[in-house]
């Protein structure tokens, strides 16, 4: 479908000369996201820099029946701001302002634009924390993080964004602004719009604006790795360490091949033949940190751990975490297309989701990779493949319904963190009745009656 | 008068002892915390989901109106008829279904009496942290229904963060499950944090998945005492500025602390216009020395007298005092005027001051108490009802208190909800927009506003 005549000039009106983009070329670079299997030209993209800027798109979107997808880095991982009937991408780079941080209320205003490592590199200065910390932090934007709800390794103590979201300044598809939420730690008045909308992928209001709750920066951390030449052993072992009361702030567990990948490319003398690694952080108070350490080194030699190693400093925790990124890079560097997932179920029953997975690896003839937060129950098997090899796609595709059947079989959830997008939609029926997603579909029609913003995500 | 017929109905679908319809039986039934009185015209107690979905699906045929209600200890009218119908009583739905020690997860029934939960929670070593003042008769539905909140929302949150899904039954009769029983899940829109807090205005909650986390090692309790209540609120500003986030802050003002002292001597010193109570819990070592950093501070910023719990026995005591509190304020044989305010926490000296000002001014009994470390005052305007003009005078400085509220970022109910005791108000918070939208999704959910009609947005 074509634009409107004269839309491509009433937006420049509207966010300025250099605020619109159209060429071919630049229509590209916003025609795909985090996700390697999905591409959809938009006909526009524009840059606002202000909430008044988005609501004037917005209106005019609604005059004349345009769809919106709105846009941060594009570094989500479920399709959710490809913009697949064409026509707008709204991107929200330009509205970085970090408008307030007020340490005496703990919380933190700022425009979605603002990339989080920027809000975090800010608030360390104030000795403050914002914890959710999605593994895209570099680049990922707060509008991104809130629609997409996301999480990241400290979930486990921590939780994700929505547990952080106090309010949040929104455009509705009509062009109307509303402040949703507050600044306080607790409201209940009315009905919780602020956490409707966040985790809705972009499809009931533009975000222009958010207030975050903080919490003050940790004393001490400690990071602890830990070899084990059984999966299953790993997985007892996070039980073991919340059952003697202890909560770590991450527990992130690697498989063989990430072993294998990160012994080539920052050696840490791992042994090649070990069946998963678990990288732990505590954080707290001084004391109470060593002591959970000895806690967790405790909990990992009584359930037969082959190699415990608390770092010894800070540099060599910063090792153990740099092989993980690189581990999980490598994921990315080893196939044209991979297919990263985000299942999540009950914790303990992480080792028989790791046994159908790899059950299913060896049915399809596949490389499926298992990183993931293993003290939340969320993990990411990545399946290394080709989208261009229709024969080895089909595979994998194939392997993916089998995990998604797996997760939901063992009282889990499509996705932990990475939202449904077009890349789970399929699978939605499978996860919700009928009846909910009926009500997904009416509450959407509530804010969104023309369905001009985000279509065809979700259902 | 609801029809024989109906009533009949209503009979068959819970069964004869489990409906009530003479008047005095209906009039245990027609009040809750709130001094207002609506007679119900039959009360049912249902035993399963399914039969909560029988009443809804008769209520939208015959056109009555339910108002589903735990324990009735609500603040703001929730559980009241106050368009007559049928009262749903969760009290049979009361099994703790599950406490999972492996995955720190739980299932219970909407009629479970929170402090009753705690305590199973505790048995396993296990930490359930909402509790709302009401927690020894409080239902865990009702908590949920008004996202309770309660000392230890400081450093915890609210009931709303640690549900993790719901299965309620919609007003239109279905039964689904919302949300998920991991941790973590993103997958449609947020209908468990619509749910949670609508006030059982959009569906009856027949089923709780809850998160727990492990039970804090030990705990200390120091009690402050100020002979100016400004200093008070100074010292919790204090405290936050220092980046202390203690498990429980909370503030009495002298007209509370008197009010206890009429039925129980708690040889506080006489010159006590307020006091804090700090609770710190962790590790023991890591919690002795922000126990001394906190009685530094409370020093510091004017505390006569500093003391420190010595056993559990007197830490338990004193946080009896503090839930006593608001049952003990009707010895003083006046009406309350109970509200709920949150400010920003680096607002609540401003509040305290304002609030002072305005008792001088009207010349009235104005108790304050509450959760000051996160910004939630209660403020307890009491009255004469006798006495001709009370009323509205008492109504005009709660306006007042409400409008610096507002001026300083805050909200007009924390924890407590709208109900029908602050509709009157909520305007003043929302704008026609917000309320429009929540009006919009209240259709969606309950096309025949037959659940607890009259809440909320009718003020």
């Amino acid at each position: 479908m074509g634009l409107p005549k004269g839309t491509t000039e009433r937006l420049r009106k509207i966010a300025g000369e250099k605020g619109v983009l159209t060429s071919p070329v630049d229509l590209l670079t916003y025609s795909y996201d985090g996700t390697t299997n999905w591409e959809a030209k938009p006909e526009v993209v524009v840059f606002p820099t202000t909430t008044d800027q988005v609501s004037e798109i917005m209106k005019l979107a609604t005059q004349d029946v345009i769809p919106v997808t709105v846009r941060g880095a594009g570094t989500n991982v479920s399709g959710g701001s490809i913009p697949v009937l064409g026509g707008i991408v709204l991107c929200t780079t330009r509205m970085n302002r970090i408008i307030a941080i007020n340490a005496a209320n703990f919380s933190a205003t700022a425009e979605v634009g603002v990339v989080l490592h920027d809000l975090n590199q800010e608030l360390v200065k104030h000795r403050l924390f914002f914890p959710p910390d999605p593994q895209s932090f570099l680049a990922a934007t707060l509008g991104g993080c809130v629609s997409e709800n996301a999480g990241g390794p400290y979930a486990v103590k921590y939780g994700v964004f929505k547990h952080y979201l106090l309010g949040m300044r929104t455009v509705l598809p009509s062009g109307t602004i509303i402040d949703l939420g507050g600044k306080t730690m607790k409201n209940v008045t009315g009905y919780d719009l602020p956490q409707l909308i966040c985790g809705s992928e972009g499809t009931l209001a533009v975000i222009t604006q958010v207030t975050l709750r903080l919490l003050p920066l940790p004393q001490a951390h400690q990071t602890v790795l830990a070899v084990f030449d059984n999966v299953v052993t790993a997985g007892e072992t996070v039980q073991r360490i919340f059952a003697s009361g202890i909560m770590p702030a991450k527990i992130e567990l690697m498989d063989n091949w990430l072993i294998q990948r990160i012994e080539e490319v920052t050696p840490l003398g791992l042994p090649l033949t070990a069946e998963a690694i678990l990288l732990f952080e505590l954080d707290g108070m001084s004391e109470a940190v060593k002591k959970e350490t000895e806690g967790v080194v405790d909990c990992c030699k009584k359930t037969g751990a082959i190699d415990v190693r608390p770092a010894r400093d800070a540099n060599e925790a910063e090792n153990f975490w740099t092989a993980r990124r690189a581990g999980f890079s490598a994921i990315f560097g080893n196939a044209p297309t991979v297919l990263a997932e985000d299942v999540t179920v009950p914790i303990n029953r992480i080792p028989e989701l790791i046994g159908r997975i790899r059950r299913c690896a060896r049915t399809y003839n596949l490389t499926i990779v298992i990183i993931g937060h293993a003290g939340d129950g969320n993990l990411h098997p990545a399946i290394l493949t080709n989208r261009k090899d229709p024969a080895h796609y089909a595979r994998a595709e194939k392997a993916l319904d089998d995990i998604f059947a797996a997760a939901l079989d063992l009282g889990g959830v499509l996705s932990g963190e990475h939202g449904i997008g077009l890349e789970k939609k399929r699978f939605l029926k499978q996860a919700l009745p009928a009846e909910a997603i009926e009500l997904l579909k009416e509450i959407k029609k509530v804010f969104d009656p023309k369905g001009i913003l985000n279509p065809g995500k979700i259902w | 008068m609801l029809k024989k017929k109906i009533i009949h109905k209503l009979l068959k679908i819970v069964g004869e002892d489990n409906i009530l319809t003479s008047e005095e039986d209906l009039t245990c039934y027609s009040y809750d915390a709130v001094n207002q009185k609506f007679c119900p015209e039959a009360v049912v107690f249902p035993g399963s989901a399914e039969e909560i979905a029988a009443v809804l699906k008769l209520a939208n045929q015959e056109q009555f109106a339910v108002i589903p209600r735990g324990a009735g200890s609500g603040f703001t009218g929730g559980s009241l008829a106050i368009l007559g119908g049928v009262v749903l009583v969760t009290s049979r739905l009361n099994r703790i279904i599950e406490i999972n020690t492996e995955n720190l997860t739980a299932v219970v029934e909407p009629g479970v009496v929170c402090g009753e939960f705690q305590k199973e929670a505790e048995k396993q070593g296990l930490y359930y942290p909402p509790d709302p003042a009401s927690l020894a008769f409080s239902t865990l539905g009702g908590n949920v229904a008004e996202c309770a909140g309660g000392p230890s929302a400081l450093k915890y949150g609210v009931t709303r963060d640690y549900v993790t899904g719901l299965e309620v039954a919609l007003p239109t009769g279905e039964i689904i499950t919302t949300g998920v029983q991991t941790i973590k899940g993103v997958v449609g829109y947020d209908l468990t944090r619509l749910i949670i807090g609508s006030e059982g205005t959009l569906a009856v909650i027949t089923k709780i998945y809850l998160r727990l986390l492990p039970k804090p090692l030990s705990s200390i309790t120091l009690s402050a005492f100020f002979k100016d209540l400004e200093d008070s609120a100074h010292t919790v500003s204090s405290v936050i500025r220092n980046k202390i986030v203690p498990a429980k802050l909370e503030f009495m003002d002298r007209g509370s602390i008197e009010c206890v002292n009429t039925y129980q001597n708690l040889g506080f010193p006489n010159e006590t216009e307020a006091l804090l109570l700090i609770e710190l819990d962790g590790d023991p070592v890591a919690i002795e020395n922000e126990a001394e950093k906190v009685k530094k501070i409370c020093l510091e910023q004017g505390s006569f007298r500093v003391e420190r719990a010595t056993t559990t026995k007197e830490a338990s005591n004193l946080w009896e005092v503090r839930r006593a509190i608001s049952p003990s304020l009707l010895l003083l044989n006046l009406t309350k005027m109970n509200e709920d305010v949150v400010v920003p926490r680096s607002k609540i000296p401003q509040l305290i001051h304002r609030i002072e000002e305005i008792k001088k001014k009207f010349n009235l009994i104005i108790i304050c108490f509450g959760h000051a470390g996160d910004g939630n005052i209660h403020v307890n305007a009491m009255y004469d009802e006798k006495t001709p003009g009370e009323r509205d005078k008492t109504e005009k400085a709660i306006h007042e208190i409400f409008q610096e509220v507002i001026t300083l970022g805050g909200t007009i109910s924390g924890e407590h909800g709208i109900g029908i005791t602050k509709a009157p108000f909520l305007t003043m918070e929302l704008n026609d927009f917000e309320i429009g939208l929540m009006k919009k999704i209240k259709r969606v959910f309950d096309p025949n506003d037959i659940l607890n009609p009259g809440k909320i947005f009718y003020g």
